[in-house]
């Protein structure tokens, strides 16, 4: 707790100015604008909510978002410059979560299956399935959503995140209440939730049983995925420690239920008895079993957006930086291609959101000064990058622009 | 407007008239509308005096904790100046109202999120409050305001409430 006075601060209005204008070269189209040519009921990668972007084999992009309670799929063979029709992938509708940390993930296997995960809520009070679909035909047709949490409780099953591994085996993972509920059954304390993951081996054909990654996980934060050799995932997500304190940890799944590895990997000391949602980023480093991270913390150590590096056989991390210290910055995503690091987040100046980003050419060891990307004063979703073999691409909605998908490498192929 | 199809006309009249019913009907909570002006003007309202403000969201198993311990805290002191603000958009004010009935607290007046844009009205509040919930502060008669994020003790608001008692 802390004492402080409430002068708020001076509006940057130049930054914003400029802001704008870099966000005019979009090719992405307001919801709002597409609506008053095509009509009010339009179904859009533009209109819709919390859209995810993956590539496939031959380069098209594919992107998933959420519409009047339906997951709906679309593609495009000009890197977002126009989109197919989209497909709707559940019939029925369902309570499906889109939000910036709860969104359909969609995933492009190498013989073109189309595989989908999403949450779907289904009460007031945090209960949810982990809801997965795919498509065997090109994304003509999707099979009929399924559950994959196999404990046929009415609780928590929320925050899905999906990985393929270059071996093919697929990663669900998710924050699961189920053993929270165990124990208040028999009345005993149980801070916040649990990870569990299942596996796919043939692409979403059928999935192995739930397996538990932890205990005691936070609640209300996205998961994040990164390959592990051929057929490992690491994952990171806020843990809570001694009961009270919510940092990140870090472990290594198996195809069969394997966890190892389990660390903490951040130590901000974030006394914390609430929501942060605000979930981790990481990809792969140069090295094997090296990791960026990016996260969020308001911890006693740090506060702000902070980078680190992991070190999977020291149990270490390294390299920690501050990247954005600033109130209002939050959501940081990473990735990286051919020896280059990107990083981007959303800052808040007291008038508009500015999507900022950092480059690194020395796999996280130094940075560039932060670039404004985008400058909007409305409502906007968390960044994403995606990267494959031609370079990293952002790929983010807002009220006023649209979708965005752009190129941020410096040389795009 | 066309006549050509007194069918369609007439659905339209029916489907306008439901559509009043449904907003007459949502509108039976004392949920009010929070923009970007909102928080300045409850701030006016309570000039000169202390009151606590509670942010919430549906979304947060741990506000549930707390709007619990206001609610039994409202019950027992009816005049305890409480301001509860809910981030959800105020779309989802019926799923709101109904938590909010559920800890007795649906009497009192409370506001939701009725701008999209959640950066700005979070910054309306406390430029410094990077969104986690429940966020809390002591707002004293003296104009100084103490911030708390997550969930908050009854010997807080037990002080607190001690606090006022003292200098009212």
């Amino acid at each position: 707790m802390r004492i402080f006075p409430m002068t708020f601060k001076a509006i940057p209005l130049l930054l914003t100015l400029a802001g704008s204008l870099l966000a005019h070269t979009s090719h992405a189209q307001s919801c709002a604008s597409l609506r008053e040519t095509q009509g009010e009921d339009l179904v859009s990668v533009h209109c819709g909510s919390a859209p995810s972007a993956t590539f496939d084999a031959t380069g098209r992009l594919w992107v998933a978002f959420v519409q009047n309670k339906h997951v709906y799929v679309s593609f495009s063979d000009d890197k977002g410059g126009s989109y197919s029709t989209p497909v709707m992938v559940n019939k029925e509708a369902e309570d499906t979560e889109y939000n910036g940390e709860n969104r359909p993930k969609i995933i492009l296997a190498p013989q073109g299956e189309i595989l989908l995960s999403w949450t779907t809520k289904t009460s007031s009070n945090f209960t949810g399935l982990i809801r997965f679909a795919r498509s065997t035909d090109g994304g003509r047709t999707f099979s009929t959503p399924r559950t994959i949490n196999d404990d046929g409780l009415n609780t928590g099953h929320r925050f899905d995140s999906l990985y393929l591994t270059e071996s093919g085996n697929l990663y669900l993972t998710w924050i699961d209440k189920r053993d929270m509920e165990k124990s208040l059954a028999q009345e005993e304390e149980y801070p916040g939730a649990a990870i569990y993951y299942a596996v796919s081996k043939d692409f979403g054909e059928t999935f192995s049983p739930n397996y538990r990654v932890s205990h005691n996980s936070c609640e209300c934060c996205r998961i994040a995925m990164a390959p592990q050799g051929k057929d490992n995932v690491a994952i990171l997500w806020r843990q809570i420690y001694n009961s009270q304190i919510r940092d990140h940890a870090i472990a290594v799944l198996g195809p069969d239920g394997q966890v190892s590895g389990v660390e903490r990997a951040t130590v901000d000391d974030w006394y914390i008895d609430a929501c942060p949602h605000h979930g981790p980023s990481l990809v792969q480093a140069d090295s094997a079993d090296n990791y960026h991270m990016a996260w969020f913390s308001a911890g006693d150590l740090h506060k702000g957006i902070y980078y680190a590096r992991y070190d999977l056989a020291q149990a270490d991390s390294a390299q920690l930086l501050e990247i954005d210290a600033t109130p209002g910055a939050g959501h940081p995503s990473l990735a990286q291609h051919d020896g280059e690091l990107l990083l981007v987040w959303k800052g808040f100046n007291g008038l508009a959101t500015q999507l900022q980003l950092m480059r690194s050419n020395d796999d996280g060891k130094s940075w560039s000064a932060a670039q404004t990307l985008f400058s909007t004063e409305q409502a906007s979703d968390h960044p994403l990058l995606i990267s494959n073999e031609s370079g990293i691409y952002l790929s983010w909605a807002s009220n006023e622009l649209g979708y965005v998908f752009k190129e941020l490498t410096h040389d795009p192929q | 407007m066309t006549l050509n199809n007194p069918l369609r006309y007439c659905a339209r009249w029916l489907n306008a008239v439901f559509l009043s019913a449904i907003a007459l009907s949502v509108h039976a909570d004392n949920i009010q509308d929070f923009g970007t002006q909102s928080f300045a003007q409850i701030k006016q309202q309570y000039a000169g005096k202390a009151f606590v403000l509670s942010l919430w969201s549906i979304d947060c198993a741990p506000c549930r904790v707390e709007l619990k311990l206001l609610g039994e805290l409202k019950k027992r002191e009816p005049n305890f100046p409480l301001v509860v603000i809910s981030t959800d958009p105020i779309e989802n004010r019926e799923e709101a109202a109904d938590i909010l009935d559920d800890y007795g607290l649906k009497d009192i007046t409370s506001w939701m999120f009725a701008d999209a844009f959640v950066e700005r009205l979070r910054y309306s509040v406390d430029p410094t409050w990077h969104g986690e919930l429940p966020r809390s502060y002591f707002f004293r008669a003296d104009s100084s305001v103490e911030s708390h994020s997550g969930v908050l003790t009854p010997e807080q608001l037990e002080g607190f409430l001690v606090e006022i008692e003292k200098t009212n």
